[in-house]
């Protein structure tokens, strides 16, 4: 019988990652208990509270190309295999037991794939983030006339795990409707959207916008009647569009003495997707080819942690999301939440969440000039745009309270667990 | 029409095809391939008549094969061997269509980022995880990689599935070994089987190469495989064989094909040798009343068939043979394993027999039935032959795949390019 609360067996190539917050909430809140199988493991500051607490790490280790700290593209789903062989591998060996359900991630690390030697009963759950289209979407549709061959058979390859995964019985998971539509129609009707939802009490507190008095970020001061104009991401990328904020914030510097532009990421880049600057810098290249006009009022924070975001987004009079058409970016579902008027640049992931004019505003993204339009007419009167970071924080309370958000996940895993554990129906009238 | 076929081994299953497009229709048939098959071997007016490069693929190939999951890195490496192969040997001379055998997938997808020719999938087979193929032989000792290899052969399969714009698998179980959500934009259209060649009829007695002759004496019983493997059950074949021969004095065994493992992992379990020598030695098989051909060409092969007064097929639930097709147009009594690929084409009393693939016992008694009274299972041999002239035939398959071709390419591609 299916345990009540649930044993949770979670596979993904980092810990915490992506599913280390869901596990989190699950055994915080619904009493689960959970084994993460991880290869590498985040400094033990960003891990969740639970860890060691009902959420127990695991660490597996990884053979053959796996090993590799980077590998030619022809490789990459020979190296997704290790992994899944190398979280196999520990699993038998350690044999958790009992395991009502699985949670696993396809990143092309396919980290679930053969969990069923181990466990052939336990539905599994894989969470899908993006389907390559080899000359479309984040960055190809800019890169069209440069595309390297190896670059779009890359593309088309790196859907192999994913396939696999969604073609092995697991039950796919996305977070958004703009991520499922980028799979295949034959899968579509397969997925159960669900965003993993944002922590609305940590991006609830109060308002730190133009006007209040007081303000900081990262323990700067912020001048009297200042406009803060912020963009975060991750990593400083171009995908999350580094490049369009460093020329909007050049012309709001220009134009407007009173404002500051507040970036919060960094590191370089990660991701395969920006073909031409893997590895490097990007925000010093971006920075490099457009310098920023007045660097006292262009604050770099760096990696920072949530809660110093939760207060960049506090105070931000214009938050700013000029990602290339990619998975939704958190900090955009958060600076919602945290009432922020929402500055994003067109594409069907944006128009998901963003009303334009209503709960955000939306520019075209090839048009800066719009861009600063729009910009600085919110600076020019943040008083009169508030009606839209109020909606936008309603928006975010309805959809993106992630309470409601992984209830519904619980009640996903616990569904299936129950449906495991039910006896076959005999077949006949 | 200007085709590419493009295919890991020539001729395989487009090389006769595209002989006959070019024959009959004047169509121009290109190739790209990587090897010639021994078997089959590729006839002289196929080298004559088509058009076929050989891909360049200057990777060493490691002896013993490659462990997994290395091999899906050389897949990919094998696939932009292709493309290059495309560069240089098609160029801008675009074909009207590319014909390309799916398991491979990777080519096709590589390929449609290269050319706007509508490609059509040749959809062989999709493995399933378990108690199929490679895992059915749940009698034999089990491979390490068995939970493991069938999660993820399938992946250039999958990309194959995505990049292509129809589909088509010679049988019926083959479509259906897809999965369900494929099946409806795959088309069942055979490939064609040489009646011409592979016919009823009196053959002269037949010399073996160790200089024995099949005379009118003797009962005939042979099996025919590309390997001589577990996946095509030639151990079960043996232990028949030898029940058989304790009954029958005069039943002589004719086996073509290579003692190689072509599918799945034989040699796992059987200490250094070779499949045919393992399963020999377990079942106590008594050499001398066996008659190993090797790979031979087909005019002998047919010759083998036609003379043949039993044709045992105990396969798995695979891919069905060619040489299942080959027996059944010359005419012989076939009796095959009660597995869905061979139920498509035989019909129990009908067009051969069946038997359940494990029962040896049972084997023996319905093949002793056939060579004890050949007569009485005259007809059934006839109408194999006649099902298989009819149905499966070139005269039958090739207009059926032209037309097929013709409608793809009018149809253009799923995405407008």
């Amino acid at each position: 019988m299916a345990q009540d609360p649930l044993c949770l067996l979670c596979v993904e190539p980092r810990f915490p990652g992506r599913l280390g917050a869901v596990a989190d909430w699950l055994v915080r809140k619904r009493g689960y208990r959970c084994w993460f199988y991880c290869h590498g493991v985040d400094p033990q500051d960003r891990w969740p509270g639970s860890t060691g607490r009902g959420l127990e790490v695991v660490q597996f280790d990884v053979g053959g190309v796996a090993k590799e700290p980077s590998v030619a593209w022809t490789r990459s789903l020979e190296r997704g295999l290790c992994y899944a062989y190398g979280a196999w591998e520990v699993i038998e060996a350690r044999r958790p037991r009992p395991v009502d359900v699985v949670l696993g991630r396809s990143t092309g690390l396919g980290s679930t794939l053969f969990v069923p030697a181990f466990a052939p009963r336990a539905p599994i759950v894989n969470l899908f983030d993006y389907y390559y289209h080899p000359r479309r979407l984040d960055l190809a549709d800019e890169l069209v006339d440069r595309l390297p061959p190896d670059y779009v058979n890359w593309r088309v390859a790196a859907n192999a795990m994913d396939l696999l995964d969604l073609e092995n019985g697991v039950v796919p998971w996305t977070s958004t409707e703009w991520q499922r539509s980028l799979y295949p129609a034959e899968y579509r009707d397969d997925f159960f959207v669900q965003h993993e939802g944002v922590d609305l009490r940590r991006l609830g507190g109060e308002s730190r916008r133009s006007g209040s008095r007081g303000r900081s970020i990262a323990g700067r001061s912020i001048p009297e009647g200042a406009k803060v104009v912020s963009f975060v991401a991750m990593t400083t990328d171009r995908l999350r569009g580094f490049d369009r904020f460093v020329s909007l914030a050049n012309r709001l510097l220009r134009e407007r003495p009173d404002v500051i532009c507040v970036a919060a990421g960094g590191g370089t880049v990660g991701r395969g997707l920006d073909v031409e600057h893997f590895g490097a810098d990007f925000a010093e290249i971006a920075m490099g080819r457009e310098p920023i006009v007045d660097p006292e009022r262009f604050w770099r924070l760096g990696r920072v942690s949530p809660v110093a975001v939760a207060e960049v987004l506090r105070t931000s009079d214009l938050h700013v999301d000029p990602s290339r058409p990619y998975v939704l970016s958190r900090s955009t579902v958060e600076a919602m939440a945290s009432g922020a008027v929402v500055l994003g640049w067109d594409s069907d992931p944006i128009r998901e969440v963003i009303d334009d004019a209503r709960t955000g505003l939306i520019v075209p993204p090839d048009d800066s000039e719009a861009a600063a339009r729009v910009a600085l007419g919110v600076l020019d009167d943040p008083i009169g745009h508030r009606p839209i970071g109020e909606a936008a924080r309603e928006l975010a309370r309805d959809r993106f309270d992630r309470d409601a958000c992984l209830s519904r996940l619980a009640g996903l895993l616990d569904d299936l667990a129950k449906r495991s554990y039910a006896p076959p129906r005999r077949g006949g009238g | 029409m200007d085709v590419l076929f493009i295919h890991q081994a020539f001729p395989a299953q487009f090389g006769r095809l595209a002989l006959e497009l070019s024959r009959r229709y004047g169509w121009r048939c290109r190739f790209l391939i990587e090897t010639y098959s021994a078997c089959p071997t590729p006839s002289k007016a196929m080298l004559d008549a088509l058009e076929i490069h050989q891909v360049r693929d200057t990777r060493e190939k490691p002896k013993g094969g490659v462990p997994w999951p290395q091999v899906f890195g050389r897949w990919l490496e094998q696939c932009l061997a292709y493309r290059s192969a495309y560069e240089w040997a098609i160029g801008e001379d675009r074909p009207d269509l590319i014909v390309a055998h799916g398991g491979q997938g990777a080519p096709i997808a590589f390929l449609r980022e290269r050319t706007n020719a509508p490609i059509v999938n040749y959809c062989e087979y999709y493995f399933p995880n378990r108690f199929a193929d490679l895992t059915y032989r749940v009698d034999l000792p089990p491979a390490e990689l068995a939970p493991f290899y069938p999660r993820c052969i399938n992946a250039t399969t999958l990309l194959a599935m995505q990049a292509s714009d129809a589909g088509y698998a010679p049988t019926r179980f083959q479509r259906d070994s897809f999965p369900e959500r494929y099946r409806p934009g795959i088309e069942v259209h055979f490939d064609g089987i040489d009646t011409a060649l592979y016919r009823p009829r009196e053959v002269p007695p037949i010399a073996l190469p160790d200089g024995r002759t099949i005379g009118p004496g003797h009962r005939v019983v042979t099996y025919v495989s590309r390997g001589l493997e577990s996946m095509r059950g030639f151990d079960l074949f043996v232990e028949v064989a030898g029940r058989i021969a304790r009954e029958r004095s005069d039943a002589v065994f004719v086996v073509a094909g290579a003692g190689t493992t072509y599918y799945g992992w034989d040699n796992h379990y059987t200490d250094g040798a070779d499949f045919r020598s393992w399963a020999m030695e377990r079942h106590g098989a008594d050499a001398s009343r066996f008659a190993f051909l090797g790979h031979v060409e087909p005019e002998v092969l047919s010759a083998v068939l036609a003379r043949s007064d039993l044709h045992l097929f105990p396969s798995v639930p695979f891919v069905p043979s060619w040489s299942l097709f080959n027996a059944m147009a010359s005419g012989c009594v076939v009796l095959g394993a009660d597995v869905e690929p061979v139920r498509e084409v035989v019909e129990e009393g009908r067009t051969g027999l069946l038997a359940p693939l494990f029962d040896s016992a049972r084997w023996a008694d319905r093949a002793l039935e056939v060579l004890d009274r050949p007569g009485e299972f005259g007809p059934i041999g006839r109408s194999a032959a006649a099902l298989i002239r009819e149905r499966y035939g070139l005269d039958a398959c090739v207009p059926d795949l032209r037309d097929y071709f013709d409608r793809v390419a009018s149809r253009g591609r799923k995405d407008g390019r």
